[in-house]
């Protein structure tokens, strides 16, 4: 019996392969940003400053989304839907983050500074 | 039952608890050395679940490690505490890509390859429970690429040494369970 099967290769590689884009994923550093981007059922409603504090309330498909913004950071603070996921996303600050509530289809991104991507495809 | 079904089954029982004895000896041996990180082990008594597994199949794999884990935790004193959930986790997920693997791969895939599997599939699945239960926080998923390095520097090292134990095991005059 070989001790490395062409199988055995494959997977060494393919899980080479995970753990460099685990690094990828994982270790890119990100930017804070400047504004937040609210967007309700695919269309932006409104654009607001992380730099002033607000509390906001978005009228979404099922009710109400209320967010705050303060100390350069937005987060859903209640929503109507189960599990409120995206009140535990918790607060946003970086560029590029973004927080959901897909039942309501209220979706919040922070723009500004050095903008990332979420993902690259070659 | 009769008589002969019922001796196969005993000699079944017997292959387990040895087979499950050697791992929780390890397992502890493991415990007591200090670990360089946080979360990272080598993870050898993953080793006997996967001589069970290629030897004796997945059943007697699942009992092997679920026993493993069990005994293990009671042991070292972790029963029923996070340690003891991760574990679970890990070896549950371990074993099951192991299975598919093995039943995907056939002859193609050695020991090398089911242990990286095994031992990614483990570390994923332990990150996602500690992320999504214990520790829902950012910082958790910094320390990922690092132990997906581990789980597959120690993956393969498991492998090898399973690759070595399952020659000893196979030759024709070894007296081995």
């Amino acid at each position: 019996m070989r001790l490395l099967r062409p199988g055995d290769i494959l997977v060494l590689a393919l899980a080479a392969a995970v753990v460099g884009a685990a690094y990828g994923t994982f270790w890119t550093e990100r930017t804070p940003g400047q504004s937040v981007v609210i967007t309700v059922s695919g269309t932006p409603v409104d654009e607001h400053s992380l730099s002033e504090p607000a509390t906001i309330a978005v009228e979404g498909a099922i009710g109400t989304s209320h967010l705050e913004i303060a100390e350069g950071r937005v987060r859903f603070t209640d929503s109507p839907c189960n599990g409120r996921y995206c009140v535990h996303s918790g607060w946003l600050s970086k560029s590029g983050q973004v927080a959901a509530c897909l039942p309501n289809g209220v979706v919040v991104e922070v723009l500004g500074g050095e903008r990332e991507y979420d993902a690259i495809s070659l | 039952m009769n008589q002969a079904a019922l001796n196969d089954a005993h000699a079944e029982d017997r292959l387990v608890a040895g087979f499950a004895a050697l791992a929780i000896a390890i397992h502890i041996l493991e415990a007591a050395f200090p670990s360089p990180l946080p979360g990272i082990k080598p993870g050898l008594a993953n080793v006997v679940t996967l001589v069970v597994y290629l030897r004796h199949g997945l059943r007697l794999a699942a009992w092997v490690a679920g026993l493993r884990v069990l005994v293990g935790s009671l042991l070292v004193g972790t029963f029923l505490s996070p340690t003891f959930a991760l574990s679970a986790t890990g070896a549950l997920a371990a074993l099951l890509t192991m299975g598919l693997a093995g039943a995907i791969g056939g002859r193609h895939i050695g020991p090398v390859g089911l242990s990286v599997l095994a031992a990614m599939a483990h570390m994923s699945g332990q990150v996602t429970v500690a992320y999504l239960v214990f520790i829902p926080h950012a910082a958790l998923l910094k320390l990922v690429p690092v132990l997906l390095t581990a789980a597959l520097l120690f993956g393969t090292v498991s492998g090898i040494i399973a690759a070595i134990v399952l020659r000893i095991l196979d030759r024709p005059r070894a007296t081995a369970p």
